[in-house]
């Protein structure tokens, strides 16, 4: 695919299926360093068995407690990336752009807001009114449909979101999402009140993710995990 | 907030250390010339070991007394948000140029860290556990995050200086 002078950076889309949380960093990683050589964005999407994630604020987080949560049939992950813990679980769209911020703009704070505006966009697509709190992520009144947490390094960005299309929002109820008290979580499905689910979601989030990154999207088929 | 602190001349090879500048003050200074091929005599006269020097990934280093005390500028603070944890070495910690030295944490993102020089953490700045706000109210001072030894101080004469500093990130709001 010829990219012209001047035109919008290109981005692959790959389609993880099913995945544990460890082989999507490992893949994660593998499209990092592919950045060496030049720019080389790629969006991997995902959903993951049940997996709870801490970021590097691991201290609020100590071994006991994450055996508990292993008990409870969960795999357990610490991670990288900035936020605190959350759940990742089937019925849940996980999205890992892997950017260059130098083909973008070389501001976290605005990679971040970026990711934030485009499930907004997803949202009001289906019909649903989200929007922005002091707290990073994205609310439908004061509960979370989508956590956002990423890593960035030489401006090359891991991790992401994770947006809750008919998860089981029950995993939730063993931990603070995020650590913050008070707040809830919520669906694609339960603000709607019928299934929406993971795939009818993808598309809707590569129109939005186009059109807020101002970018080219390339499909690859279905990769082997 | 890019600094104008200026310099009034520089050899043009840059192999010289710079002329001393008060770290974060705003100096009135001819505005230096630096793509002037023909070399410049030093002005003046300032202990030239408490001037700033900058690297590409946006992180100062203040030489006194053979110690580096490391930040991160103006500029990657604003680009980060608000930081509300910092994720430091431990005392000792040997770290070459351009390692990972840890990471701060703004908006759910967690950002890098590298260090600007070879050398050994002697001190992390532990005023940034309780109120890592430092980092984005005071980068050049208050908000510092490491001081290391400087093994090889040859690596400093590679570094930016303020001028190209300035230049260098007004190049990246192009």
């Amino acid at each position: 695919m010829v990219q012209m002078q001047g035109s919008r950076p290109l981005v692959e889309v790959v389609r993880l299926g099913l995945v544990s949380y460890q082989e999507a960093l490992r893949l994660q990683q593998v499209y990092v360093d592919r950045h060496r050589s030049g720019p080389a964005h790629a969006l991997l999407l995902c959903q993951h068995p049940p997996v709870y994630t801490t970021g590097i604020r691991h201290q609020p987080y100590p071994a006991p407690l994450l055996e508990d949560l292993r008990l409870l049939g969960a795999d357990v992950h610490r991670t990288n990336r900035g936020g605190l813990i959350t759940f990742h679980g089937p019925g849940q769209l996980v999205c890992y752009p892997v950017l260059n911020l130098g083909s973008f703009n070389k501001s976290v704070r605005w990679y971040v807001g970026q990711l934030e505006r485009t499930i907004i966009t997803l949202c009001r697509r289906v019909g649903i009114e989200a929007s922005t709190s002091p707290h990073t992520g994205v609310w439908v009144g004061g509960n979370k449909i989508c956590a956002v947490g990423i890593h960035c390094g030489r401006y090359v960005t891991s991790h992401g979101l994770a947006l809750n299309c008919n998860t089981d929002l029950s995993w939730f109820s063993h931990i603070v999402p995020c650590g913050i008290e008070g707040k809830g979580v919520t669906s694609l499905s339960a603000e709607l009140q019928r299934d929406v689910s993971v795939e009818e979601t993808v598309p809707h989030l590569l129109d939005a993710f186009r059109e807020q990154f101002n970018c080219q999207l390339m499909d690859t088929p279905e990769k082997d995990s | 907030m890019a600094m104008r602190a200026a310099l009034s001349c520089l050899s043009a090879n840059f192999s010289c250390r710079l002329p001393g500048l008060s770290s974060a003050a705003q100096i009135s200074a001819t505005r230096l010339l630096w793509r002037s091929g023909s070399p410049r005599t030093l002005s003046s006269t300032s202990a030239l070991s408490t001037a700033l020097k900058f690297t590409d990934k946006h992180e100062w280093v203040q030489v006194d007394g053979g110690i580096g005390t490391v930040g991160i500028t103006s500029y990657a603070q604003e680009a980060l948000g608000d930081v509300v944890y910092c994720g430091l070495p431990e005392v000792g910690q040997r770290l070459e140029q351009m390692e990972e030295f840890g990471a701060l944490e703004s908006v759910k993102a967690a950002s890098e860290l590298y260090s600007p020089l070879t050398g050994e953490v002697t001190e992390i700045n532990a005023e940034l556990t309780d109120n890592p706000a430092l980092v984005n109210k005071d980068c050049y001072a208050e908000g510092w995050l490491i001081k290391m030894t400087i093994e090889k101080p040859e690596e400093l004469d590679h570094l930016m200086d303020q001028a190209v500093y300035d230049k260098f990130i007004k190049s990246l709001e192009e």
